[in-house]
């Protein structure tokens, strides 16, 4: 009897123990909420960020941060979604199209999470908010974005009597003309190689010549998005682009190779990424100019980057995440981490602090890009969007090596685009 | 397990029709167990669902799969590049086994000759075979650089036109299989070696006796000894180029100019997780393997017919 | 062999101490690189001889990226694959030649088939496979899909042939079962081409990278050649420092090949002729 009766007790006791546990999980918030962070900025930015983001671990003892550095946007992007597919996503996560991995799969939480009064989501500039949305809802925060900006060689420009400061084009034909000059007068290495313009990213630079073109690159008609890169406008966009090649201006299909050619003093201008700023910093061999982009019709400016998103189900997690996205994003630390880095500062009022201002005069290529953000815009963001942008770049390589015409590159790029989203 | 205690008392059992001593088969069973189990866990388990999501749309960005027919299969045989992946993979499959094969046997042929430093040369020649795919392509691109580059520079202190290397269309590919050679060459070369030092020297000696010229020593006595290691190194070369993978990647990231040096393999990668659709890839794969293993087999069946043994 | 052809020595020996002054040519190369300056990377036109000895690029390497860890895994998951390897390959290979079983020849073509099979395709199942059983970031998870290799089996196959059955048979004679004859007749006289298999094996995992790429998402499991591409996309401008890496990375391999070099080229040997 005895026996039975502790056996009994003992048994009641293990299972009130079980559910007990149970219960507990589900209601209250662990001690110290442990989440997983992964990045995909690398060298000295991701210094920067590092450091943030260990300044609010330290700072707050309820929530202890995993940081690891995943590669580049690519591999991360591999690994995010091979992560998925096996449990093991980080819980936040900084990369680029970051939105593809929640909007995309429906969730929009960060839409609620936005309206968060701490986060003063008017204070983020338009078409920063718009680079993070997934089909015209909000699905990220924007965090390391930039925009390209007209690098140029002062020693070449000088040697060519241009004075970038005081005349800088505003349109593209205006600049046609001065990359001419420059490359008829400047070649100041005497090289064979010496070119007048070139960018490091072509799509990067032909979506944002698109957009100043009046061409919103995508849209969605009757629920179904629709390329309108190949309509007219966009064709004027690529005559243009062609007429560079032609004239020798730019070298056919040598965008890899268009940093290190600037480095070597062989090329006058470049659009390059706004975090070269820091750095080229006094790493150039000759003197580093820059200016806004010139345009067309107007002179706004396609953003780049990475977002920041929230991947987890866990409620505390996602709390705890969101506190640290707001953190990253307050308008001191995202500046700093802004002036550190090259990346541009993703609010208004960033504008007008003391720091800004000082730097802006210390250092007047970030003026370059800071100048351009009133003009930012993002395309329409949508799940075949990274397979699109491998469509634009093989109509450029097609274009720019003269296989296929301004029209029939375009068209292609369009109905490969068509065929996959459906 | 029973010692046997005389020859006479082997036990034996009856599999299939045939007669096995039962401890053999029992010491196999236990032997190849983890092979076996290699075998189906890594490679034919991993096969079966290629084949499965080959009939599915499964999208590793956005999670989804379901079934679709052969909506990928015709997808495929309507896609330029797929097409362009599989030629340029045939080009450089071809150019690099006749290349490898007879550079290798060149080399060979003159490293079996009256020389010096002879083991100086045979590991410079093997070096490249040891160092890490990776690594070296990342210094091979610093190599192809049009401008800083020391490959032009040579070719202009030479007085001999520039070249365009992995940027241009025409010398993409073949920049690559320069590459690919310098890696891949020492493995053949060592081989063949071992062939030719495996002749016995009175077979060469009788023939000059008989008052053969060099020429005529190569063409009738060495080549045709040299068959069996001929088809092995053409037979490891076909799965070899096929598998080539990571210095394209490296060195051409989005397929090449034009896409001139996209290789079949490097389109199934792309297509998995550069544009996240895993059902498409595992389609192309199929046809992959199907395509390798057709070659294999003409591989073999012109090898049996004739072959000539050593001994 | 020496006394015979002099009069044409010379210029094929010209000839290949040529070639193989290309082969050598890209070791140069970076070995001179990595001891240069930014703008000696730069310059136009290129320079072969560094402007100063920057030594700072080898440490520079460790600041940038946690290349001890790395290395060190590398050392320990290629160290372990081999050993794991090993018993797999001796075994088959031994089955294969000595034991007469149902079905050996099937088997045998179905080792040789796994080797058409390229990484890429079997990628994603295998990775799905182990991230079922939670080994994704462990060391488990990066050495137990890499144990098996059909060109080791065959290599051993074709070492393991060549042991003349004399030895077998006195063995079994002796009243010894098929485990004992593996133990006390073909390892002992296998040696060489066991320890050159082990080259092999270990060379090859020291290499790999798409599947480490794949099942190791922390920095504290990643192996050396993902943390040299890495590397690049960290030092895009700097050459000379991926350059300081490369160094590191193929130095090992290369002595542990010249020390290794005769017992390597005998067994590539005898894999070509008895294949």
């Amino acid at each position: 009897m005895k026996k039975a009766t502790v056996f009994v007790l003992m048994l009641a006791l293990s299972l009130s123990l079980v559910f007990a546990q149970g219960s507990k999980e589900t209601v209250v918030r662990p001690e110290v909420v442990k989440l997983q962070v992964w990045y995909a900025i690398s060298g000295a930015s991701g210094e920067q960020f590092l450091a943030l983001a260990k300044a609010f671990d330290a700072a707050r003892s309820d929530i202890e941060l995993e940081l690891t550095y995943s590669g580049s946007y690519a591999d991360t992007a591999t690994k995010v979604s091979a992560a998925l597919l096996s449990g093991d996503a980080p819980d936040a996560a900084i990369m680029a199209a970051g939105q593809l991995y929640t909007g995309g799969r429906g969730d929009y939480s960060m839409e609620d999470l936005v309206k968060d009064p701490d986060f003063n989501v008017n204070d983020i500039f338009k078409g920063m908010l718009e680079y993070g949305m997934f089909e015209g809802r909000i699905a990220a925060v924007p965090y390391g974005i930039s925009s390209q900006v007209l690098y140029y060689n002062k020693d070449i420009t000088d040697k060519a009597g241009l004075d970038l400061e005081k005349n800088p084009p505003a349109t593209w034909a205006q600049f046609y003309q001065i990359a001419k000059t420059a490359m008829e007068k400047g070649n100041v290495n005497n090289s064979a190689d010496f070119y007048g313009f070139d960018t490091s990213d072509g799509v990067w630079l032909f979506k944002s010549m698109l957009g100043q073109n009046g061409n919103d690159v995508v849209r969605k008609v009757n629920d179904r998005v629709q390329p309108v890169f190949h309509e007219a406008s966009g064709v004027e966009v690529g005559t243009f682009w062609k007429s560079m090649i032609d004239a020798n201006l730019m070298p056919a299909g040598q965008h890899n190779n268009a940093e290190k050619k600037f480095l070597a003093g062989n090329l006058a201008f470049i659009a390059a990424s706004s975090n070269r700023v820091s750095r080229w910093k006094g790493n150039t061999s000759f003197k580093l100019g820059a200016i806004t982009m010139p345009g067309f019709k107007n002179r706004s400016i396609a953003l780049g980057g990475n977002v920041g998103v929230i991947l987890t189900d866990d409620t505390f997690k996602r709390e705890a995440s969101w506190e640290l996205l707001k953190y990253l994003l307050d308008e001191k630390n995202h500046t700093a981490f802004a002036l550190g880095t090259g990346y541009l500062p993703v609010r208004k009022s960033a504008q007008n602090s003391t720091v800004v201002k000082e730097a802006l005069v210390a250092n007047p290529l970030y003026k370059v890009a800071f100048d351009q953000l009133e003009n930012a815009w993002a395309y329409f963001h949508f799940s075949e969007m990274g397979t699109m942008d491998s469509f634009f770049w093989y109509a450029l390589d097609e274009i720019e090596k003269n296989v296929s015409t301004v029209e029939v590159a375009l068209n292609k790029a369009a109905d490969s685009l068509v065929k996959e989203i459906e | 397990m029973k010692e046997n205690k005389s020859v006479l008392r082997i036990h034996r059992v009856t599999i299939l029709g045939k007669r096995y001593e039962s401890a053999q088969v029992q010491a196999a069973v236990v032997l190849l167990l983890p092979t076996l189990v290699a075998i189906i866990l890594l490679f034919i388990a991993p096969v079966v669902q290629v084949v499965a999501y080959s009939f599915t749309n499964y999208n590793l960005t956005t999670g989804m799969k379901s079934y679709n027919g052969l909506a990928n299969y015709e997808y495929l045989f309507t896609d330029d590049r797929f097409f362009k992946a599989i030629r340029n993979t045939f080009s450089f499959a071809a150019l690099k086994l006749v290349i490898d094969t007879s550079l290798a046997l060149a080399i060979a042929l003159m490293l079996d000759s009256a020389i010096p430093l002879k083991k100086y040369l045979r590991s410079a020649y093997f070096a490249p075979v040891v160092v890490p795919v990776v690594a070296s392509s990342l210094i091979w691109i610093w190599f192809f650089d049009p401008g800083i580059g020391p490959f032009n520079q040579i070719l202009t202190a030479l007085g001999l036109p520039t070249s365009q290397w992995l940027y241009h269309e025409s010398t993409a590919l073949l920049s690559i299989l320069m590459f690919s050679i310098w890696k891949g060459l020492g493995y053949n070369v060592v081989l063949f070696l071992a062939g030719l030092q495996n002749i016995p020297n009175s077979y060469i000696e009788a023939a000059q006796v008989d008052g053969a010229k060099p020429h005529q020593v190569l063409f009738m006595i060495k080549l045709p000894l040299l068959r069996p290691i001929i088809s092995f190194v053409l037979m490891i070369g076909i799965i070899n180029t096929f598998k080539v993978f990571a210095e394209v990647n490296v060195m051409t990231p989005k397929g090449g100019p034009l896409y001139s040096t996209a290789l079949m393999v490097n389109y199934i990668y792309d297509t998995a997780f550069t544009s996240g659709k895993m059902g498409r890839a595992c389609s192309a794969s199929i046809i992959l393997f199907i395509i390798i293993f057709v070659l294999t087999l003409v591989q073999t069946k012109l090898d049996a017919r004739k072959s000539i043994s050593l001994e | 062999m020496a006394k015979k052809i002099k009069r044409t020595s010379i210029p094929i020996f010209l000839i290949l101490l040529f070639g193989s002054l290309a082969m050598i040519f890209p070791f140069v190369w970076m070995f001179l690189s990595a001891f240069k300056t930014v703008p000696d990377v730069y310059a136009y036109p290129p320079r072969w001889l560094p402007s100063s000895w920057e030594f700072a690029n080898y440490v520079k390497v460790f600041q940038m990226i946690p290349f001890g860890r790395y290395y060190f895994n590398s050392i320990f998951t290629s160290t372990v694959q081999t050993a794991l390897q090993l018993v797999l390959s001796v075994t088959a290979a031994y089955a294969l030649v000595v034991l007469e079983f149902p079905g050996k020849k099937f088997l045998y073509s179905l080792i040789r088939s796994t080797m058409f099979v390229p990484i890429v395709v079997t990628l994603i199942p295998l990775y799905l496979m182990v991230s079922k059983a939670k080994m994704i970031d462990t060391y488990a998870g990066i050495i137990l899909p890499q144990v098996f290799a059909a060109f080791t089996i065959f290599l051993l196959v074709s070492f393991f042939s060549t042991i003349p059955s004399v030895l077998f048979d006195s063995a079994k004679l002796d009243g010894c079962g098929y485990y004992r004859i593996l133990k006390e007749v073909v390892i002992p006289n296998s040696k060489s081409p066991i320890s050159t298999a082990m080259l092999f094996s270990f060379l090859g995992h020291w290499k790999s990278y798409t599947w480490p790429l794949i099942v190791t998402n922390k920095a504290t499991y990643r192996t050396l050649p993902i943390g040299m591409k890495y590397l690049v996309q960290e030092s895009s401008s700097e050459y000379q420092i991926m350059m300081a890496a490369s160094v590191m990375a193929i130095l090992p391999v290369l002595i542990v090949y010249l020390f290794f070099e005769k017992q390597l080229v005998k067994s590539i040997t005898l894999t070509g002729l008895k294949a």
